[in-house]
């Protein structure tokens, strides 16, 4: 023990070198904990926002991601029966999605989601209930803006110079929900199925199906036997869109690969280089402490432990701040533009925070062994001669 | 070359250091340079050696030939009975520790470690439970001269006491033998002078000494001097 104390007094007898090794090792520290944090955070937000409603299959029109483009599923009727006849299928909730524009004043788009309210994924109710043919549930956006439970809604579907004289229908706002995949800032509301679809005269149509299973079926297998049933439907589990997701977002991994190995390496360099020079300063000390009987394996030791002691201090340093800096570059990616406000880029798990307090000690350490193991090879001998005079 | 170290009144005769026919040679930039040139040589407890010679003369090379620091090229170095030049290093490390002490020119004290925490540096290495180090640590900081000092760090003592802290690390396993070279190399005439009382006295208490030195005076105070010239003793 006596040894160790050695070492953390010879940290603090070069204060500020020790603090510049602390504050680098710490920087590096922030950064592979962001990394980790981006490296599986986006994959692991977007499988918990798709499972969040307890839909397992999404199903939508040939070669289109779920509101990937405008297309729909045509004889949606049909194709929902079709679905439902299956056993291992609990229920289907068909959406229809549609830019409508808000009467009044200058013309504002809303996106807006026609829904079965008995059997719909897409938002949660926090107050009032769900749409019927006269009444509309809006987000908390129209909510903040002003509109409440009781007030009117005029709404026409957007179209041709030709179509300018749709009609325009007025809704009561009957609650006000939560829509999961809603952007931020992003003015959404949902009306009944049949409404939105005679609003915007696209009669037996979805954008999309979300498909709830029965206890205990896999998902993959539904979704490859359904896939048989209707060649022209794009039928995918929630694995298999994550997986999706995964491949157009792979650069967020690349990056988070390649800037969490930047930080390992500097980690290295830095505490190499410290010990490197903190251990050349002492290499005539070495040489007497193994003259007097201290054991190589000792001295390694202290080096490492002071090694592990700037480490320790810098990963405590540098998980604190890789949270601060993931919280603002949240902040900051949360507005990127029609993602879900629920997709986080960075997402808290305390293995990732091991994960990074562990890569740093270790890269730490092993950058302390060389310089360490180099003094240690140092014939004693020679090294006193060289430094007595 | 053949020397003998004489015995002190009071001393036992107890063989400590046999070096025979000790050579070490190595090369400095190409050169082969014959450090010490077949030296054999005994030390038996009690004995208070001075080996002296001019600067190269091998003096160093010769101490840490004796105290199992460094290997000699060819020959054989006997400690306490034991022959340390087939020893591996972590052996003779351990040997060290156990059976040499070991005092140095410029001290190299552990600067952030108090004087006492220094002398029971070598105790710790040697597995001793703390109570037990830092009752033999002040024993032995008292014994030279420095129970008043013994929380101060070698930064905030002089370079005399410094030596003393040295000397008392060197004593802390109890060792037979006590190598020092040049002790009184950083230190003034009136330290030197305590310092050859310190080792006088020790010498006393049944340790041998073997210091290399240019001090006259501390050669002088040893009981046998021996003259090194050119790696070879000087008759």
């Amino acid at each position: 023990m006596l040894i160790f104390r050695y070492s953390a007094r010879e940290l603090l007898r070069h204060p500020v070198r020790s603090l510049l090794a602390v504050l680098g090792v710490a920087v590096a520290c922030a950064m592979l904990l962001d990394m980790l944090m981006l490296g599986g955070g986006l994959n692991a937000s977007f499988r918990s926002l798709l499972t969040s409603a307890g839909y397992e299959l999404r199903v939508s029109p040939a070669g289109t991601l779920p509101f990937d483009t405008g297309a729909t599923i045509a004889d949606a009727g049909r194709v929902q029966r079709s679905l439902e006849a299956d056993t291992a299928v609990a229920g289907v909730a068909p959406v229809l999605g549609s830019n409508l524009l808000v009467e009044g004043g200058e013309a504002e788009r809303l996106f807006v989601l026609g829904v079965t309210p008995a059997e719909q994924g897409i938002y949660r109710l926090i107050t009032g209930r769900d749409p019927d043919a006269g009444s509309i549930v809006i987000g908390r956006e129209l909510a903040r803006e002003g509109l409440a439970i009781g007030d009117t809604l005029a709404l026409r579907a957007p179209g041709s110079f030709a179509d300018a004289g749709r009609r325009t229908v007025r809704y009561r706002v009957a609650g006000i929900a939560d829509f999961l995949y809603a952007s931020s800032g992003e003015r959404s509301a949902a009306l009944d199925l049949p409404a939105l679809a005679e609003l915007t005269d696209q009669p037996d149509r979805a954008s999309l199906m979300m498909v709830r299973l029965a206890e205990g079926e896999d998902p993959e297998g539904v979704a490859a036997s359904l896939r048989a049933l209707h060649p022209d439907l794009e039928i995918a589990s929630v694995g298999q869109l994550v997986e999706t997701a995964a491949r157009r977002l792979s650069y967020f991994r690349q990056l988070a690969a390649i800037l969490g190995t930047v930080s390992l390496i500097v980690t290295t360099l830095l505490i190499g280089t410290i010990m490197a020079i903190s251990i050349n300063d002492r290499y005539g000390t070495i040489a007497a402490l193994r003259a007097i009987g201290i054991s190589r394996r000792s001295i390694v030791a202290a080096f490492l432990v002071e090694s592990l002691l700037l480490c320790v201090a810098a990963a405590a340093l540098g998980l604190g701040l890789g949270l601060l800096v993931a919280g603002q570059l949240e902040r900051i990616l949360s507005d990127f533009p029609g993602l879900p406000e629920a997709i986080r880029f960075f997402v808290f798990e305390p293995d990732r925070l091991a994960w990074a307090a562990a890569g740093v000690l270790l890269a730490g350490v092993g950058a302390a062994l060389v310089p360490a193991i180099r003094a240690m090879n140092a014939p004693i001998a020679a090294t006193l001669h060289r430094e007595e005079p | 070359m053949t020397g003998r170290a004489g015995t002190g009144p009071g001393t036992n005769d107890r063989l400590l250091v046999e070096a025979r026919d000790v050579r070490r040679e190595y090369r400095l930039k190409g050169d082969l340079i014959e450090a010490v040139r077949g030296i054999s040589l005994e030390v038996r407890g009690g004995d208070f050696l001075a080996i002296v010679g001019p600067s190269g003369s091998g003096k160093s090379t010769l101490l840490h030939l004796l105290g199992a620091v460094d290997s000699p090229t060819s020959g054989t170095v006997f400690l306490d009975g034991s022959d340390v030049t087939a020893m591996s290093d972590p052996e003779r490390a351990r040997f060290r520790l156990e059976h040499v002490g070991l005092v140095f020119q410029r001290f190299h004290l552990l600067p952030m470690l108090t004087a006492l925490e220094n002398v029971e540096l070598p105790m710790a290495e040697a597995g001793l439970g703390r109570r037990e180090r830092e009752r033999r640590a002040k024993d032995l900081l008292g014994r030279v001269g420095l129970g008043d000092r013994m929380r101060h760090r070698p930064g905030e003592i002089s370079g005399g006491q410094r030596q003393r802290v040295a000397v008392a690390r060197a004593l802390a396993n109890r060792p037979a033998l006590l190598l020092a070279d040049e002790p009184t190399g950083e230190l003034d005439q009136k330290t030197s002078a305590e310092m050859l009382q310190l080792f006088t006295s020790l010498n006393k208490d049944g340790t041998a000494i073997v210091v290399a030195t240019h001090d006259l005076e501390l050669a002088a105070g040893a009981q046998r001097r021996l003259t090194l010239v050119d790696g070879k003793i000087h008759e």
